[in-house]
């Protein structure tokens, strides 16, 4: 059993083993939903509910679960969270709903997810795994929220929808397409990676 | 219990798949209701919108939604009076880019003339063809002559066609495709009616 302090694990998340720009997982909805703020904040919150609280039922019921069903079982209880996502999105935002269309659903498929419930939660107590799940979660918005910042304000002229450049502006068709959040991913990536090895370094 | 036997894995499996699938059945139903009741609105506020009544209080929408249109037939042709005038409302459903778009089109019942039009929902690029439901796009349909041929969108200069008498508007620049698949589900609708009217 590994023992990790909270103040750690926050710094892995955010920093030295980012899910986005690190362990490169989760990258389907970083080019997908990226191309407007307001979605972006919704989705990400939506990821760290998802991760945190699948996390925690993971770990609840890691003593119960059978070693070669638990794959199936972690899937079962994210699937779940993000159903419940789902429903509260088309009943109380129904606008936010329309808006991120299928890729509340496709939150079953992101990496990040899968990837901390087996990682982290099957090994590490309920209370840690929810700090794990919040955290990685929160690395996962730090990035796309950067991205979603550059490609609204210079695809659409705005942010969360309140026009920024003037009339005069003329707004970069290149950035509402997924191919830009290519483009800053593999930025900040670079810029991500030369930070840390210059601390290395140092 | 052997945790690895054969049986506990099944009723494990068993029991977690209950306890999971049956929380969701208890929030699906507690919401249906409300999820019901938001896509009500949405067709509401869309008819309003065509015929130039936007109201964007829900409860007002769905009270001026029922008496201006009586017995509304989502599938056929609805007909209203609006401001002393006859018009003519359809919901329409058409194929996209990339999938199907549904809106209203409200046209006059002559069919010389196109009222308004709004978009329910499309699954477009974000950005460029989901621009068509964007307020300059519907709106230079507001008013819009319709000619013998209906309507045409054209490949414009990034601008907004001006001109109600032309039976022209303006596409979205970088959405050529969309553009031109909302044209021909118009020109559609507008074929459609025009076979009604004459019955």
């Amino acid at each position: 059993m590994s023992s990790e302090t909270p103040a750690a694990v926050l710094k892995k998340n955010l920093w030295t083993d980012n899910p986005i720009f690190v362990q490169i997982l989760g990258i389907c909805s970083t080019l997908a939903v990226t191309n407007n703020l307001t979605n972006t904040l919704i989705m990400t919150v939506a990821v760290i509910f998802v991760t945190g609280l699948s996390n925690t039922t993971v770990s609840l019921l890691k003593t119960l679960i059978p070693r070669k069903v638990r794959m199936i079982v972690q899937t079962l209880i994210i699937a779940f969270y993000v159903i419940i996502v789902d429903i509260a999105l088309r009943a109380y935002m129904p606008e936010i709903s329309k808006a991120l269309g299928p890729y509340v659903g496709l939150i079953i498929t992101n990496c990040i997810i899968m990837g901390r419930a087996e990682a982290f939660a099957q090994s590490n107590p309920p209370v840690l795994a929810l700090w794990d799940g919040i955290t990685s979660g929160a690395g996962y918005m730090g990035v796309l929220v950067l991205i979603a910042i550059i490609r609204e304000l210079l695809g659409a002229g705005s942010l969360m929808g309140y026009q920024i450049f003037g009339e005069g502006f003329t707004t970069w068709t290149i950035m509402v397409m997924p191919p830009s959040a290519f483009f800053l991913l593999g930025s900040i990536i670079w810029a991500a990676k030369t930070i840390m090895f210059k601390k290395e370094e140092a | 219990m052997n945790k690895e036997s054969f049986l506990y894995v099944v009723i494990f499996t068993f029991i977690v798949a209950f306890v999971f699938v049956f929380i969701i059945a208890l929030a699906d139903g507690a919401t249906a209701e409300r999820v019901a009741r938001n896509r009500e609105l949405v067709t509401a506020q869309a008819f309003l919108n065509s015929i130039g009544k936007s109201e964007e209080d829900g409860l007002k929408a769905l009270d001026e939604f029922n008496t201006i249109f009586k017995d509304v037939d989502a599938e056929g042709v609805n007909r209203a009076v609006v401001n002393g005038r006859d018009v003519i409302v359809k919901q329409f459903q058409g194929n996209g880019l990339w999938g199907t778009i549904t809106g209203v089109l409200a046209v006059d019942s002559s069919l010389s003339q196109i009222i308004g039009l709004d978009v329910i929902s499309h699954s477009e690029t974000p950005g460029l063809g989901g621009r068509i439901e964007e307020d300059w796009f519907k709106d230079q349909f507001r008013g819009e002559q319709i000619g013998p041929d209906g309507i045409t969108v054209r490949k414009g200069e990034g601008g907004v066609d001006d001109d109600k008498a032309n039976s022209i508007v303006d596409g979205i620049t970088g959405a050529s495709l969309t553009s031109d698949a909302m044209e021909v589900i118009i020109n559609n609708e507008i074929e459609y009616l025009r076979q009604e009217v004459a019955k």
